[in-house]
């Protein structure tokens, strides 16, 4: 199911993108970094956790950012450097979210995640 | 609230009288004197006064130079006339200079105490309320876009200052001797205060530039430096541009114009403390100490967060352009 987050992993300045189920499980995650510089899922769990009730988030660190989205079927999570066209990455998230929805009342989204 | 009334008469006699007479009125009010007009003016500095009854003929500062005087720095606080004077359209010519009462002497006192109670209930025709947190209270009477005069009392230390609105805006304050921005600042770092409202705006000139919630920002930042502990004093407000939080919202306010959609700030322990986890899980992650931060809770309103602040964040319109906004936060 990488398809649908495609577009968004595209996007100049995008780094990773994860999706955590209601629950704070893992459903997908993929970086365009080494996979060895990158943070534990757990250590995104807790921001997930520190974020819980936002239904949507662009939160500036030092050295980089976070765009956090509900997506009703979960929660997205979209890492990118310091400078990156957020409302090119809103746009991407309006456009797979719907996407998302249909994968959930098709078949279940876990069958069509990587774990 | 007992409220202030200054009689103002030359003949001292007379003035003996009517606050002898009033004193069935202690529970409404109570009876300030003054001699002349220039006394007048130098009780109504010291004191919360919330109606003026003065004589006319009296020596130094006669009484319509007082009533010029008053709708000039005091135009809240009613003025009635009382006069021995028998020439036709000296009631007229009192009441073109704004007087909002006539009674020509002699006169029955409680025929003037009638008058007096008048004037004083409509100080409070909006209502009274009692313990209320300053800045919460204000943001509503501006988004409510209210036309009104609201007196306060500062429950911690007493003292009392008016706030003029027109149409939502801050056109005006008073606190004591000041005015304007500075007596604005000073009332919005009172923590809890008593307040009546009163519907109108008699206040013309806007006098007030700054935006609500940055002399609010102000005043919290009084606060913060133990000022209002102090009592509040009368000296110079501290500038706009010393705080973080006071820079960002001020670039905002240039940036977006005004009305830029920027609310309340709010400084809560359980923002504080979420504002803090999100900061921790980003250097967690390898992306440093949060900065800036805009949330959407689903709220009537959003949220900027502003880490260096104490964790305080600012209450948004969602129809704030988001970009712009973004642009502003980085920068």
């Amino acid at each position: 199911m990488r398809e649908v987050f495609a577009g968004l992993l595209a996007v100049d300045g995008v780094k990773g993108v994860l999706f955590f189920s209601p629950a704070g499980d893992l459903l997908f995650e993929e970086f365009t970094i080494n996979a060895a510089t990158r943070p534990l899922v757990r250590d995104w769990r807790a921001l997930l956790d520190a974020a819980a009730g936002f239904r949507e988030a662009e939160l500036l660190f030092e050295k980089g950012r976070i765009y956090l989205r509900d997506a009703g079927e979960g929660t997205l999570m979209v890492a990118t450097g310091l400078i990156a066209p957020s409302a090119m990455i809103r746009l991407n998230c309006d456009i797979l979210i719907p996407s998302l929805k249909q994968l959930k009342s098709a078949k279940g989204l876990r069958r069509f995640f990587r774990r | 609230m007992v409220k202030n009334v200054l009689l103002v008469d030359d003949d001292a006699e007379m003035l003996r009288m009517l606050q002898e007479g009033f004193a069935v009125h202690a529970d409404a009010f109570t009876v300030l004197t003054a001699g002349d007009g220039a006394e007048a003016l130098d009780r109504l500095m010291r004191h919360n006064v919330s109606l003026v009854v003065t004589d006319l003929k009296m020596p130094r500062m006669d009484g319509f130079e007082l009533l010029a005087a008053i709708m000039e720095g005091y135009p809240d606080i009613p003025v009635i006339i009382m006069s021995g004077f028998s020439a036709p359209g000296i009631e007229s010519m009192a009441r073109r200079g704004g007087a909002v009462g006539f009674i020509a002497k002699p006169f029955m006192i409680d025929a003037l105490a009638q008058q007096i109670l008048l004037m004083l209930r409509k100080e409070a025709e909006g209502g009274t309320l009692h313990n209320v947190s300053t800045g919460m209270f204000l943001q509503l009477i501006e988004m409510e876009q209210k036309t009104c005069t609201i007196r306060l009392v500062n429950q911690a230390s007493g003292k009392t200052g008016v706030l003029f609105f027109m149409e939502g805006a801050l056109f005006d304050a008073r606190s004591g001797a000041i005015q304007g921005e500075r007596a604005a600042t000073e009332i919005f770092a009172w923590e809890h205060v008593s307040l009546s409202i009163q519907n109108g705006c008699t206040v013309r000139e806007k006098r007030i530039r700054k935006e609500l919630n940055l002399l609010i920002l102000d005043a919290m930042r009084r606060k913060d430096e133990g000022d209002a502990a102090m009592g509040g004093g009368h000296g110079t407000a501290p500038s706009a541009a010393d705080s973080p939080l006071q820079r960002l919202c001020a670039r905002i306010s240039d940036a977006l114009g005004a009305p830029c959609g920027l609310g309340d700030v709010l400084q809560s322990s359980d923002w504080n403390g979420r504002v803090k986890r999100i900061s921790h899980c980003g250097e967690r992650l390898n992306l440093g100490r949060l900065t800036r931060g805009y949330v959407d809770t689903g709220d009537a309103r959003d949220y900027i967060l502003v880490p260096a602040e104490s964790g305080a964040v600012v209450a948004v319109s969602p129809g704030v352009p988001r970009d712009k906004l973004m642009q502003l936060l980085v920068e």
